[in-house]
């Protein structure tokens, strides 16, 4: 034992005083902190705010003495477009000419009931398609309100319950009878379900490059004279998961600094777009009493609900625990395997069978996704060499406990199989040096006592 | 004589081919064995079988008279004869970690690989990286990580490979010295040469069987021809030559001298040289044993036929 901890010990600080841990340890938070950041920076920079100024004709119209603007007033400013208002289309056009403005939206009036007859946008240059599709959708919704308003003479309150119906969907799971909904625990699960499949390639690899280089470089005969050649094998398997460990929390540690730094220099680059786009316009007269930021705490507040559903002690623990033993179960196979390859051959024949549950359990992920208690996830789960992955993708909708504990004592036992045949490749293969194995060979040491 | 290593009838078996059948021998303490035998005879599954590196399918080794296991680790050192350290690491790191895969503490292997460092003049080796030497500074790295725990057996596997005269020389001399400090030492070699000049015994393995096996100087005596080597002032030397000598070959030396090699039945000297003094003068005159190299050839071959 003592020399087992001799050989993690090396194993461990060579690699952790390698420059690629260093670049990967430094890289991998920036890399994170630009992907959250840079769209947010991206969108900012680029974007154009459009001035539109709305020229409502409806406003002339007198229905039961009333004089009432269907459309005036109404349009909410945000990042994107900020609206005035106008009485004259020619005035308007004139401005739009001398460029002081991006477009003019003339809302054209006719007797009928609704009185409107046609929306026509002047524009000098095209404006986004996300522009456009922001005034058709504000147009669409006002026009609604209006017309219920004015038409069906529903009041304020009547014609929000209408627009935003406080209806709660909530699925309960009958196995777990906790709470759930998707859409956050879908990405969620994606992205556990990614990072696992991410980290026992990494790290299975580092272990199957490890044994390679000890093989080619021949140190392994003096290695192998030394201690018992298993004790090699677990020492870079043991070693690989610490570093895993370690990299993963430094990861963490230093995305959150980073983003802290961040959020210091400009705090508003994190808060969510929602949040700042809508706001209304202070160049607004007569502004409705209607309150259209009312939609924005319900969302917020649902997602909250969602996370709360979350156990999220759980999902760390058991990402932890899976991590280890997907890790462990591949790891062990991948050092097999860096027995057995020779540096200068095709050695497809040998890292395939390894890599191809793997892929299999990526590939299969849309589906696990879209039914998360169906069959196909239900056994990807439980299948030891798919589990680590798929498990992960399944844990935030909520597993009964017997499926988990099934899943991970079968998982366990795959990894005391795996690691049994793999130290019995290992043990072989490392001596033998020179000619291109076949699985055929290989089967053949098993036979043998 | 004490043993320090007993090979008892092993056999080992490597997928469909033998690799070493039911061979047995002693390796004396305090001795340089010399283990010889043509490529792919079996020698480095043997070595790999002493080292614990695999084991024995049958029979069993005995170290100092207890059956061969990982306690005996410590007191056996090998050198491979493909070598190889780990080229990122220091140099000092790489032996300091060998060192404690073999046992040894710390404080000690640092103390012990300082002494061999300034004994072979490479303290300025310490925090350079492996790659950065050449391959024979690599190998004297090597070579002091064999030997840096003292062990009692060493096993060294073609040593002298790429090695320069120079440095193959001091190699030579500091096997010696730990034989002279009590260290067993097996030896394995294709050059019959070195074989002769440090051996005190040897086994030949060829096609996994032990096909001779002896003390060197008794197994010379025993491949010897009974031949002699006579060098004479006088080249008419055929008349003299008495009942059942054979003259084998006569060659004009320098100096108008004549060297005879003569075959001469065992007793039959006296009679020879006492015919032979009568008209001629003798200069030289000397046994002619054959050399390891003679013997491994036709040995071998006899063994292939």
């Amino acid at each position: 034992m003592n020399k087992l901890w001799i050989i993690i010990k090396r194993e461990y600080l060579s690699r952790v005083k390698k420059k690629s841990f260093f670049v990967m340890t430094i890289l991998g938070p920036i890399l994170m902190v630009l992907l959250i950041v840079l769209p947010v920076l991206l969108q900012k920079s680029t974007q154009k705010n459009y001035n539109i100024i709305v020229v409502d004709e409806t406003q002339k119209t007198v229905i039961e003495g009333d004089t009432i603007s269907f459309f005036a007033g109404k349009y909410k400013s945000n990042d994107v477009l900020t609206f005035q208002y106008s009485k004259s289309v020619e005035e308007s056009q004139q401005l739009l000419k001398e460029g002081l403005c991006d477009g003019v939206l003339e809302i054209v009036s006719t007797s009928d009931n609704p009185p409107i007859k046609a929306f026509l946008f002047h524009g000098e240059t095209e404006i986004s398609l996300d522009a456009t599709t922001e005034i058709k959708d504000q147009t669409k919704q006002i026009f609604k309100n209006s017309v219920l308003r004015v038409n069906y003479n529903m009041s304020e309150q009547d014609i929000k319950v209408v627009n935003d119906p406080k209806i709660g969907f909530y699925t309960k799971n009958i196995d777990t009878g906790e709470d759930s909904s998707s859409a956050l625990k879908t990405v969620l699960g994606v992205i556990l379900g990614f990072v696992i499949y991410f980290f026992i390639f990494l790290f299975g690899s580092q272990v199957m490059r490890s044994v390679g280089e000890e093989k080619s470089s021949r140190i392994i005969e003096v290695l192998a004279s030394s201690v018992k050649s298993v004790y090699l094998l677990f020492g870079k398997i043991i070693a690989t998961a610490l570093l895993g460990l370690t990299q993963i929390a430094l990861w963490i540690v230093l995305t959150f600094i980073i983003l802290g730094g961040i959020s210091l220099v400009e705090p508003n680059i994190l808060q969510p777009k929602e949040q700042s786009t809508v706001q209304i316009s202070e160049r607004v007269v007569n502004v409705d009493a209607m309150d259209f930021t009312q939609e924005e705490p319900a969302f917020i507040q649902q997602a909250m609900q969602e996370i709360q559903s979350i156990n999220f002690p759980l999902i760390i623990s058991m990402f932890v625990v899976y991590f280890l033993l997907g890790y462990l179960l591949y790891g062990s196979l991948f050092g097999a395997v860096g027995a057995l390859i020779d540096n200068d051959t095709d050695n497809s024949q040998f890292t395939l069978p390894v890599t191809v549950p793997l892929i299999l359990a990526i590939i299969c992920a849309p589906m696990v996704m879209s039914d998360p208690s169906g069959g196909v996830a239900f056994w990807l789960s439980i299948i030891p060499f798919t589990s680590p992955i798929i498990m992960l993708i399944r844990l935030p909708f909520g597993i009964p406990v017997w499926q988990l504990s099934v899943s991970i004592v079968l998982l366990i036992l795959t990894i005391f199989l795996c690691v049994w045949i793999a130290s019995k490749i290992y043990r072989m293969g490392i001596l033998m040096y020179g000619k291109n194995f076949t699985w055929k060979e290989v089967i053949k040491w098993f036979k043998k006592k | 004589m004490e043993n320090i290593l007993e090979i008892k009838s092993v056999t080992k078996n490597y997928s469909s081919k033998k690799a070493i059948d039911n061979v047995s021998f002693d390796v004396p303490k305090g001795e340089v064995f010399g283990l010889l035998g043509p490529n792919g005879a079996g020698k480095t599954t043997l070595i790999r079988m002493i080292n614990q590196i695999t084991m024995p399918d049958e029979g069993e080794i005995l170290f100092e008279n207890e059956i061969l296991s990982e306690k005996h680790i410590p007191f056996v050192g090998y050198l491979p004869e493909e070598r190889g350290l780990y080229k990122k690491m220091k140099v000092g790191e790489v032996a300091l970690y060998l060192a404690e895969l073999k046992g040894l503490k710390g404080i000690e292997a640092r103390q012990r690989l300082d002494a061999w460092f300034e004994k072979f003049e490479i303290t300025e080796w310490w925090n350079k990286k492996v790659e950065e030497l050449s391959k024979g500074m690599q190998q004297k790295v090597q070579f002091i990580t064999t030997v840096l725990h003292n062990p009692r057996l060493l096993i060294f596997d073609e040593p002298f490979s790429g090695f320069d005269p120079l440095n193959a020389n001091l190699l030579k001399q500091e096997i010696l010295s730990l034989k002279e400090n009590g260290a067993t030492i097996i030896f394995s070699t294709h050059n019959m040469a070195s074989v002769e000049e440090i051996c005190d015994r040897i086994v030949l393995i060829n096609s996994a069987h032990n096909i001779l096996s002896g003390s060197v100087k008794e197994i010379k005596q025993r491949f010897k021809t009974n031949e002699y080597e006579m060098i004479t002032t006088s080249s008419e030397i055929e008349h003299l030559i008495t009942e059942g000598v054979i003259l084998k070959s006569k060659k004009q030396g320098k100096d108008s001298q004549t060297i005879s090699v003569l075959q001469i039945p065992q007793g039959k000297n006296a009679e020879l040289l006492s015919s032979i003094l009568k008209e001629t003068e003798i200069i030289s005159y000397k046994e002619i044993l054959p050399t390891m190299n003679d013997i491994f050839i036709h040995t071998v071959k006899t063994n292939n036929k």
